[in-house]
């Protein structure tokens, strides 16, 4: 549809590994953002890097959902790691904020067992793509797209950023609902206590 | 964050009892001195936001431009319908942040709008859009305000708040939030929607 007038033929659910065009038109659609900084204009609060221990730990619910790469990732692959399973857009400032916090908090303890699964709402690599090169720190950890909003809603996800902790049996110990300052000592004593 | 210009508005925070909600709203404050509503313009966009710091949650409103907000949603990639449905509205961002160290929450479907002509009005909520855009086809259910939040310490949201005025209206927001077992109540007055465009400001 958009894509599509844009001259790059690209079809909403056909992902093509043309990074070029991808780089293009993400660029046309980010600088349509850029010029219309909506939300960017909110004064975000202070980020906190409190999360919420959940008394009830319950499954997490499953998912397969393709990265920008069109690979698919399964969240039941990932079972027997520590997870962080963040809902995030390109629209969102305090998800611009603490995507780099996310990455700093993967890279400690990605080695020892600890996985970021970065669930993109809505928007399509062409859009996300350029974004993450304009983090302060692009993201080694998978990107991944829930087109549709699926997912989203079986984890009740009300709003952006949404993020949770899942342990090594696959059940969601921890929320925090807003942004979040990841990279600090205090996240980082629970994913040492989540990785024992 | 703009420069902090002025102070205006008054706000009254009781607790909640419903046969004397309204007079208590309209008269009493809870004795600690009423918080200030801190009005700030944005010096580079001229746009006007509005926060307040209350027991246990910030409350914060910032204009948003008309033209703005349909970049977001044809950013998006959502149809004319979509735009055109929200067009009518005014739009602000709004930032609702727990400020204390344990569970607060709030219902947009309780907060109200009052119009210069005295009138309450309802706000239309997060359910109601989606319900909305449903109708034509789109399932698009991000960008405004969700509808009810319980947040545990630390937790905040952010989306959009959209009251049926036209541009440069001007209005006193009546909301309210539950924290300690308690139902609050506050207002803004004075919150004024943004221009139809930036020029105008």
């Amino acid at each position: 549809m958009r894509e599509e007038s844009m001259g790059c033929a690209v079809r909403r659910r056909v992902h093509r590994r043309n990074n070029v065009c991808r780089l293009l038109v993400g660029l046309l659609l980010g600088s349509l953002l850029t010029a219309a900084p909506v939300m960017a204009q909110m004064p975000v609060p202070e980020l906190s890097h409190q999360m919420t221990r959940q008394d009830n730990p319950v499954a997490a619910p499953d998912f397969i959902l393709q990265d920008m790469d069109d690979e698919q990732h399964a969240l039941k692959d990932y079972r027997g790691q520590v997870v962080m399973v963040n809902f995030w857009a390109t629209w969102c400032p305090p998800c611009r904020r603490e995507m780099p916090s996310m990455e700093a908090l993967y890279r400690k303890f990605h080695q020892d067992g600890f996985s970021v699964l970065a669930i993109n709402e809505w928007e399509d690599p062409e859009l996300v793509f350029p974004y993450m090169g304009q983090l302060s720190v692009f993201p080694t950890f998978p990107i991944l797209f829930d087109r549709e909003g699926e997912v989203s809603v079986a984890y009740q996800v009300k709003g952006l950023p949404t993020t949770f902790l899942l342990d090594r049996k696959g059940r969601i110990v921890f929320r925090a609902v807003g942004g979040r300052d990841f990279n600090h000592p205090e996240m980082e004593q629970i994913i040492r206590e989540l990785l024992k | 964050m703009g420069l902090l210009i002025e102070g205006r508005g008054r706000r009254r925070r009781v607790r909640v009892m419903p046969a004397l909600c309204l007079g208590l709203s309209m008269g009493l404050a809870d004795g600690s001195g009423a918080a200030e509503v801190q009005q700030h313009r944005d010096a580079d966009s001229g746009l006007l936001s509005w926060s307040v710091r209350e027991s246990g949650l910030s409350l914060q409103l910032i204009q948003m431009l008309p033209d703005y907000v349909a970049a977001v949603y044809s950013s998006r990639g959502l149809p004319p319908e979509v735009l055109e449905s929200i067009a009518a509205y005014c739009v602000f961002g709004t930032i609702v942040t727990n400020t204390s160290d344990t569970r607060v929450s709030y219902r947009v479907a309780d907060w109200r709008y009052l119009t210069p002509d005295g009138r309450q009005h309802h706000i239309k909520t997060k359910t109601e859009w989606l319900a909305e855009w449903q109708g034509m086809g789109v399932a698009y259910r991000w960008s405004i305000l969700p509808d009810d939040q319980t947040f545990e310490p630390g937790d905040w949201s952010q989306g959009f708040t959209t009251i049926a005025l036209p541009p440069d209206s001007v209005f006193t927001l009546l909301y309210s939030w539950s924290y300690e077992d308690e139902t609050h109540e506050g207002r803004i007055d004075g919150l004024r929607c943004a221009p139809a465009s930036a020029s105008q400001e």
